[in-house]
């Protein structure tokens, strides 16, 4: 994916938040007013007010910022902006995105771009071509991709370039004698934080999906698996815990680009082995919860370590611009 | 037999190494069974890649220590013992193991299909590949060796990286295989053990390729070859020791050169070839798939290739297909009585040639290592790529 520069974001938030009426015609918006309330800094919004008007969504008044075009707006109606939904907090992700400074926006994309070629072989990655493709500078890129090396992600080479992969058992023996640790405390911790409405539906999906032995599709799969490992860990009141479990979530890959490009195998597993934990966690049972989920952490491992073997002997079906195969 | 099997229109399409198929057995399989097959040889990766991610592009695979990526990617569907002929041999011959020295890649512990769907040793009704042969591998060296060193210097993996005739070895160039022979000739070479000759660790790894980059930058080490017919070749132009299948040191003694086939004293790379049936295969292709393989559990191709050195996983089958000449050369371990044919039929072992190694118990009991992929391979594939990259 292509990143957008920041005014652009902001632009295209607040296009948004006029369609759908959240910022009513007439509402006036002032540069700082909506900094303050975007939590971001002034010269993008400027820009983007300036972008809005070029599109004929809001109009200059005189020396007080803009207002929003629309049936009757006639006169500048001064709100306070706080109480008005301008759109990210109906999303955490871009919410968060506009934010983080420009690394961080872009690390993720680059972590799952990497993690999708190295089980399949080595690579050389261009700093200039990571600048080029996500328009940005260089000295962001060298930041992204020292955070990676600082995670083990990446590493140099002799010549000082760059290097990623190949994603080697030992890298997943490490990552799973870290994660079985973490994780568990991370979705025991969940107990009480997510609605038991929720919890039964996970559960029941989980359950459906085991009864009805109809083959599922890498989407659904993926929406399991997210459900246990991403939500559930998000709803543990340990942020730390929680940024510390996804660095060593890096395995999840493997099943992910097997479950593409092989197909969906041994789900009945996956789907008992989810079923149990839920089980543990609706009737509030922190040990069996931690204990169900190392046992699924464990036999996940052992699928993975088989079906890192099975991708080993392809080539990476599409590589981001920035990366070139070595071996 | 199932009737379907031999329902006009049904074509078999079977898949596997040129050295499994040679014409003998394919012109006898044609012939012997009811229905048209298309018998397709591949030698490279694209074969393994195809079983694993298009199963409908094949309905046989012959296998050769694969078995657990292919049951990964369920590219293969669980054969019924019940429905081949002397099925229940099989569950017998797990429990005893013969010729199956444990170790990671040994056939009989990762056969039969386990509740939970994984592969294990506990005998089921189903397994996910029918066994059929087997063997040990090892180096060849030529006569004229014997120039350098004593004639009762023990044989050993560390010749492949001996100084003494340093131009003149070669290693098959397949990173499986290789990369095993290579580690066999480092632990001796190096004098160290690793923990698992078959599933190496990434410093492990480093330390055998590391040798073999040094090696090849020194002029040593320079030869690898693809196959049997390649590695004879290499041999007939002045190789002195290299890494040899056995169908190419029966080629060599057809042609008469002074090849000796070693038994190190580090033991042997052992092997198994399986018969696999396609997760895609159902209806009358199914049923002459079962056909196939009942074919070949019977005895006569597994006969054949005993001829080229294999051995009939199960040689109670093949033994009424040899002469009494035959099986005591190539199972008993005994001095050729007679001149002995190849697969083909043309005369290749000379009268009073004996194995090394000894009979088949004996040979498959030297077994070091097996065939197989290791948890590294991403990586291992890395190092070798290295190596061998001109």
């Amino acid at each position: 994916m292509k990143h957008r520069p920041y005014f652009k974001i902001v632009e295209d938030v607040l296009a948004l938040s006029i369609a759908e009426g959240r910022l009513p015609a007439g509402t006036q918006l002032m540069a700082s007013a909506l900094a303050k309330r975007l939590n971001v800094s002034r010269p993008p919004v400027t820009r983007a007010l300036k972008e809005l008007e070029d599109r004929g969504l809001i109009e200059p008044i005189d020396g007080h910022g803009y207002m929003v075009c629309g049936e009757g707006a006639t006169t500048p109606l001064r709100r306070n902006l706080h109480e008005l939904d301008v759109g990210f907090d109906l999303n955490q992700t871009r919410d968060e995105a506009l934010v983080a400074p420009s690394w961080e926006r872009i690390l993720e994309s680059v972590e799952t771009d990497i993690l999708n070629c190295t089980p399949f072989g080595t690579f050389m990655i261009s700093e200039t071509e990571l600048g080029r493709h996500f328009d940005v500078g260089r000295s962001v890129a060298r930041e992204v991709l020292s955070r990676l090396h600082g995670r083990r992600m990446i590493r140099k080479d002799r010549q000082s370039h760059w290097i990623a992969g190949p994603l080697s058992a030992r890298m997943l023996n490490e990552g799973q004698e870290m994660r079985r640790q973490l994780e568990p405390l991370a979705v025991a911790g969940a107990i009480g934080q997510i609605p038991r409405v929720d919890l039964l539906a996970m559960r029941e999906t989980a359950r459906a999906a085991l009864n009805d032995g109809v083959a599922l599709s890498p989407e659904q799969m993926e929406a399991i698996e997210y459900a246990l490992h991403g939500a559930c860990v998000n709803a543990s009141p340990n942020r730390l815990l929680n940024d510390m479990v996804k660095t060593v979530q890096f395995s999840g890959i493997v099943n992910r680009l097997f479950a593409a490009h092989i197909g969906v195998h041994d789900a009945a597993a996956v789907l008992a082995e989810h079923r149990l934990v839920y089980d543990h966690m609706l009737i509030g049972d922190r040990g069996g919860t931690e204990a169900a989920l190392r046992f699924h952490l464990d036999a996940d491992h052992e699928r993975s370590i088989s079906r890192l073997k099975v991708l080993s002997i392809f080539d990476a079906p599409e590589l981001a611009p920035y990366l070139t195969r070595i071996y | 037999m199932s009737s379907g099997a031999g329902s006009p229109g049904t074509v078999l399409r079977v898949m596997g190494r040129s050295e499994i198929l040679p014409e003998p057995v394919q012109q006898r399989a044609c012939a012997e069974l009811p229905f048209a097959i298309d018998f397709e040889l591949s030698d490279s990766i694209d074969g393994l890649q195809r079983v694993v991610s298009r199963p409908d592009s094949f309905d046989v695979y012959h296998q050769w220590h694969t078995g657990d990526l292919m049951w990964t990617a369920r590219g293969i569907q669980a054969i019924e013992l019940d429905r081949i002929v002397g099925g229940r041999e099989i569950a017998v011959a797990a429990r005893t193991k013969i010729g199956d020295r444990g170790g990671n890649g040994a056939i009989f512990d990762k056969l039969f299909v386990q509740p939970n769907g994984t592969l294990g040793p506990a005998a089921t009704n189903r397994i996910a590949m029918l066994p059929s042969l087997h063997g040990v591998d090892s180096f060849a060296f030529h006569a004229d060796i014997y120039k350098y060193i004593d004639p009762d210097e023990p044989q050993s993996w560390s010749w492949l990286f001996d100084r003494r005739w340093a131009a003149r070895t070669a290693i098959l160039s397949d990173p499986v295989l290789g990369m095993i022979e290579a580690s066999l000739a480092t632990e001796a070479h190096e004098r160290i053990t690793f923990a698992n000759v078959g599933n190496l660790t990434i410093d492990e790894i480093d330390l055998v390729a590391d040798l073999l980059v040094r090696l090849k930058r020194l002029g040593r080490l320079r030869r690898t070859w693809r196959n049997y017919q390649e590695a004879a070749m290499l041999m007939q132009r002045g190789v002195l020791v290299q890494s040899m299948f056995y169908p190419g040191y029966v080629l060599l003694q057809r042609k008469g050169l002074p090849v000796i086939m070693s038994d190190p004293i580090e033991g042997m790379r052992g092997w198994h070839l399986d018969l696999c049936i396609s997760s895609a295969a159902t209806g009358h292709v199914l049923d002459a798939a079962y056909a196939y393989l009942n074919w070949w559990h019977a005895g006569w191709p597994a006969a054949c290739l005993s001829r080229q050195g294999y051995y009939a996983t199960f040689p109670d089958q093949v033994r009424q297909h040899l002469t009494n000449e035959e099986w005591g050369y190539w199972y008993g371990g005994e001095p050729a009585a007679c001149h002995l044919p190849d697969p083909t039929g043309r005369p290749a072992v000379p009268i009073g040639h004996r194995r090394a190694g000894g009979s088949h118990r004996e040979r498959m009991s030297r077994v070091r290592v097996w065939n197989t992929f290791m948890d590294e391979h991403n990586y291992l594939m890395r190092r070798w790529r290295e190596f061998v990259t001109p």
